[in-house]
């Protein structure tokens, strides 16, 4: 198989939650630019594009019709993926295949959000099928305790019951979400690229308020205007045009049922069992050569719409056995400077252009891994191999993307 | 029950009201202003010289940032039309009460062609290349409806 | 390419009300797919979704298309496009080498749940062409209709004379939605005008409908059937948005991605080489336009096209022995409807339609206004 590496990365200058100063478009090319500066590529350079958001947030369907001129993409081959919250990975793998499959060399990933221009009530219930519609219509509340429409960072109805089950099974204890919340928005508080950026104690996640127990407003991820751009190349251009580079050594995705809480027909699967998560990672360590994750893996970056999730997706991608996370977390051993460096980043947690946010994992393994982290959340030991993670849907998406310094193939 | 006998025996409409509140950048924003003094503003692209109406900042041929303004207009020719029989109300397709026409315009200066709707004229009397000038809504309200439409010009 | 992919069946269902639901239409439909060919859902490796947001009416499309699919704890993703492009991502995945087999299967039911024509208002530029008013899927196609006659001196009795022809094929077509045995250009004349010049038989039917195919490399292929049809090459490419800067008259990008398609197939002449074609048009002059792009036939030859019959069944250039578009338009799977025609050809099993002694087949699938974004395949009886 051929070997495809990421080649350079490019952010929107900031994620914050209103860009009032640009519309979609000008937005989402901001981070092309960035991409182009951080390669010194030009569009000639890219022979294919995909591209990804979830696009009823906005309210444009297609919008990278739209947008075809902002995006350098005339006259390119071009394509569109959409799988909720997994979308940012989704568009990532739609490029690594357009490599993989030896039709092209060099290939670019559009992945964003600018959800503060769209009706709130689109993104979080917007999901449902049009049977609950109806019972909205009717004056339910879709955001109370029954655990509606959620999606990667939605809704915390059905989180709640996720974390709890978690709780439950683990042993670990709410203290622990906390702890978490408050490592990574620390983290997030050294990236320039993140959207919640200030350092935050287990006092302040403390005091805020629960939503729904165990998770608290301190638990939740932020909506953020924000995109992300990824250039691909196979292996031999990667020696013509690049300085560094991170492999993609192993992809995976799989998916569950829908999770719709107590609510349409009742619900067969335990939402904090995530299933999915062990299958897509079996597939992407076992294509990676990754025998022991727990020993191989340095690094880990989680998609995570709520605190508790970073511990539990550990356990579901067997980089500690399952009940062990959070012990590591008390050991200090998922912080920068700690064995597992989870989250440098701030995960999801604390920035979320949607669309995007699943590609800002794969994104930041591959700029640690080259070692190009802007900021103060560069990990200080050298990565080797990073696994990345995106999860969407209705609880039921998962996406897995190893990196690493090496090729696969020698 | 096999699929024949589970036909759908009630419908569920259900109308979905959101409302969207876009940026529409800094380029529209301008050449909105520039409606409420009723001028037309295009973009020039340094890479082909062509003009562009309405401004946007990316030139996709060229790959160049479009930066330079400049006035187009008032005046211009048809290119192509289309007499409209129906209106489209939602997706619904309505009969229209009266036809009317719209148009992709050539602005004097302009590369792009505009669509605008041409009133002041029987459906049946617009050609292609018959000239016509814009209208512009008086007192001015700060949106794209402040170019109303065209009339024939002279 | 690198591998040797191909189809292995296809299984379709087009309806002006298909009654049921939708999850209920793929299970059926993919169900009756795996059982034809003799496999289970353990047997595919990759499922590659197909459906759009806004049509369906929800968020992320494709959440309860999985389980009904067969994608439950499968690998999965979801291309939102028009169906061809699924299909390209499926081909890519297989050509990887990390896949052997690969279910496409795309969605709508644009007749019973959104009206089609509201979906593309959403694709209009919200900055700009949205609150315009005058813009929408009918206006902006009438133009380019008329664009295209101007341009080639092709007048309207040409254009329903095309559309009639395609209204004659589908009903030799047992999926079309819509269809008219004798149908004339006078019969699509004496409807009712939209947009002039587009009458409303010259427009695509709304379509509630589902499409699947399986995909092999070619040892599973050849173990699943005994026909497998090929995919030779394929690409895509797309225009700019703007109509106002596009010469409306021709497709750029569809002329584009034939060029890219035809250089992996190995074809240099494709009016001789292509056995039968099926074009996506939503309206029927967009079919002399895309044909011509694909150098079908020469350009501007819409007139003398349906004047002599070039694209009839028995014509040098089958065109949508299908009926195309106009038979039935399944909004995003489109594509992939198009692809699984190519397949009915080629395996012999077009019936009435049988285009005879066909051997290379061109599939294509648009998106966006006046087909901004296009995409091509070509498909063929002979492997290597």
């Amino acid at each position: 198989m051929r070997n495809v590496g990421i080649i350079g990365v490019g952010y929107t200058p900031v994620f914050v939650s209103k860009r009032k100063d640009v519309n979609i478009a000008e937005m989402v090319s901001e981070a092309v630019d960035a991409a182009y500066r951080n390669t010194k590529l030009t569009p000639d350079d890219i022979e294919a594009i995909t591209f990804g958001n979830m696009q009823t947030f906005e309210g444009v369907n297609m919008p990278h019709l739209w947008a075809v001129d902002h995006m350098r993409a005339l006259n390119k081959p071009y394509m569109r993926i959409a799988t909720g919250g997994t979308t940012g990975m989704s568009t990532l793998h739609s490029a690594y295949y357009h490599v993989a499959s030896g039709l092209h060399d060099v290939v670019m990933a559009i992945t964003w959000e600018k959800q503060s221009e769209g009706d709130s009530q689109v993104g979080l219930s917007g999901i449902v099928m049009p049977e609950a519609m109806v019972m909205v219509q009717h004056g339910m509340d879709l955001f109370g305790g029954k655990g509606m429409g959620a999606m990667g960072g939605g809704s915390t109805g059905a989180a709640a019951y996720q974390a709890t089950s978690y709780l439950h099974h683990s042993g670990a204890s709410p203290e622990h979400i906390d702890k978490m919340a408050a490592l990574e928005r620390s983290n997030a508080a050294l990236n320039p690229y993140a959207h919640l950026r200030k350092k935050t104690s287990v006092a302040d996640i403390q005091a805020t308020p629960f939503i729904s127990w165990p998770l608290r407003f301190g638990h939740t991820c932020p909506t953020s205007d924000g995109a992300t751009v990824v250039i691909l190349a196979s292996e031999d251009k990667v020696e013509k045009l690049a300085d560094s580079v991170a492999w993609i050594n192993g992809v995976g995705c799989a998916c569950s049922d829908p999770a719709t809480g107590n609510f349409i027909e009742g619900q067969i699967t335990d939402p904090a069992e995530q299933e999915p998560a062990k299958l897509a990672s079996a597939k992407a360590y076992a294509m990676a050569g990754i025998k022991d994750p727990a020993k191989e893996i340095d690094m880990a970056e989680m998609y995570n719409g709520f605190a508790h999730q970073s511990l539990m997706w550990l356990e579901k991608l067997r980089l500690c056995k399952e009940g062990e996370a959070h012990k590591m977390l008390d050991a200090g051993a998922l912080n920068i400077d700690g064995e597992l460096p989870t989250n440098a980043s701030g995960g999801v947690f604390s920035t979320n252009a949607i669309g995007a946010s699943a590609m800002n994992r794969p994104a930041e393994c591959a700029l640690q891994i080259m070692r190009k982290i802007e900021g103060g959340h560069q990990i200080p030991k050298k990565i080797k191999n990073a696994v990345s993670h995106g999860w969407g849907g209705m609880f039921q998406y998962v996406t897995v993307t190893v990196l690493g310094d090496e090729p696969r193939h020698g | 029950m096999s699929a024949q006998q589970e036909r759908i025996v009630a419908n569920a409409v259900v109308p979905l009201d959101f409302t969207y509140n876009y940026r529409v950048g800094q380029y529209v924003e301008r050449y909105i202003k520039g409606l409420g003094q009723k001028k037309i503003m295009g973009v020039k692209c340094p890479g082909d010289s062509s003009v562009v109406v309405p401004p946007r900042k990316y030139c996709g041929r060229c790959n160049a940032i479009m930066d330079e303004w400049v006035e187009v207009g008032p005046e211009g020719t048809v290119e192509n039309f289309t007499v409209g029989h129906v209106n489209l109300n939602k997706g619904a397709v309505e009969k229209a009460d009266t036809e009317y026409v719209v148009a992709l315009i050539k602005l004097d200066g302009a590369s792009s062609l505009l669509p605008g709707k041409v009133q002041g004229v029987s459906p049946t009397d617009v050609e292609v290349g018959m000239r016509v000038k814009a209208v512009f809504k008086d007192p001015a309200e700060d949106s794209l409806e402040d170019l109303s439409h065209f009339e024939p010009a002279g | 390419m690198q591998r040797d992919i191909a189809i292995v069946a296809q299984a379709q269902i087009m309806s002006d009300a298909i009654g049921i639901p939708r999850e209920r239409m793929l299970f059926d439909l993919v169900k009756g797919l795996f059982d034809s060919v003799g496999i289970t859902r353990h047997d595919i490796e990759t499922f590659v979704l197909n459906s759009n947001d806004f049509e369906v009416g929800h968020t992320i499309a494709n959440v309860f298309e999985d389980t009904p699919v067969g994608a439950y704890m499968k690998d999965e993703t979801h291309v939102e496009a028009d169906g061809l492009w699924a299909a390209q991502y499926a081909t890519m995945r297989l050509l990887s080498g990390n896949y052997d087999t690969a279910l496409v299967v795309g969605d709508s039911s644009g007749a019973s749940t959104f009206r089609p024509y509201l979906v593309m208002d959403y694709q209009l530029n919200p900055t700009h062409d949205r609150q315009l008013g005058i813009l929408n899927e009918l206006s902006t196609a009438a133009l380019q209709a008329k664009a295209y006659m101007a341009k080639y001196g092709v007048d309207e009795d040409q254009l329903n004379k095309t559309a009639a022809r395609l209204l004659r094929n589908a009903a030799l077509n047992p999926n079309a939605v819509r269809s008219k045995a004798d149908a004339t250009g006078g019969d699509v004349l004496a409807s009712d005008y939209l947009y002039e010049p587009l009458r409303e038989l010259a427009c695509y039917p709304f379509t509630d409908g589902a499409c699947a195919m399986i995909l092999a490399s070619g040892k599973r292929a050849r173990e699943l059937t005994d026909k497998p049809v090929w995919i030779k090459g394929m690409g895509n490419s797309v225009d700019t948005y703007y109509i106002g800067e596009r010469d409306l008259a021709v497709s750029g990008s569809a002329k584009a991605a034939g060029v890219r398609a035809y250089k992996l197939a190995g074809i240099t002449d494709p009016a001789k080489q292509i056995d039968v074609a099926e074009v996506s048009a939503k309206f029927a002059h967009q079919e002399p336009i895309i044909s011509e792009a694909l150098g079908l036939f020469e350009e501007g030859s819409g007139g003398k096209v349906a004047d002599e019959g070039l694209a009839d069944l028995g014509g040098s250039m089958p065109v949508c022995p299908s009926g195309g578009g106009l038979g039935g338009y399944v909004f995003t799977a489109n594509g992939l409807v198009r692809i699984a025609e190519c397949v009915r050809q080629l395996q012999g099993g077009a019936g009435k339609a049988q285009v005879s002694g066909a051997r290379t087949a061109l599939a294509h699938g648009q998106d966006g206004f006046c087909a901004q974004h296009n995409a091509v395949m070509v498909l063929s009886t002979e492997e290597g």
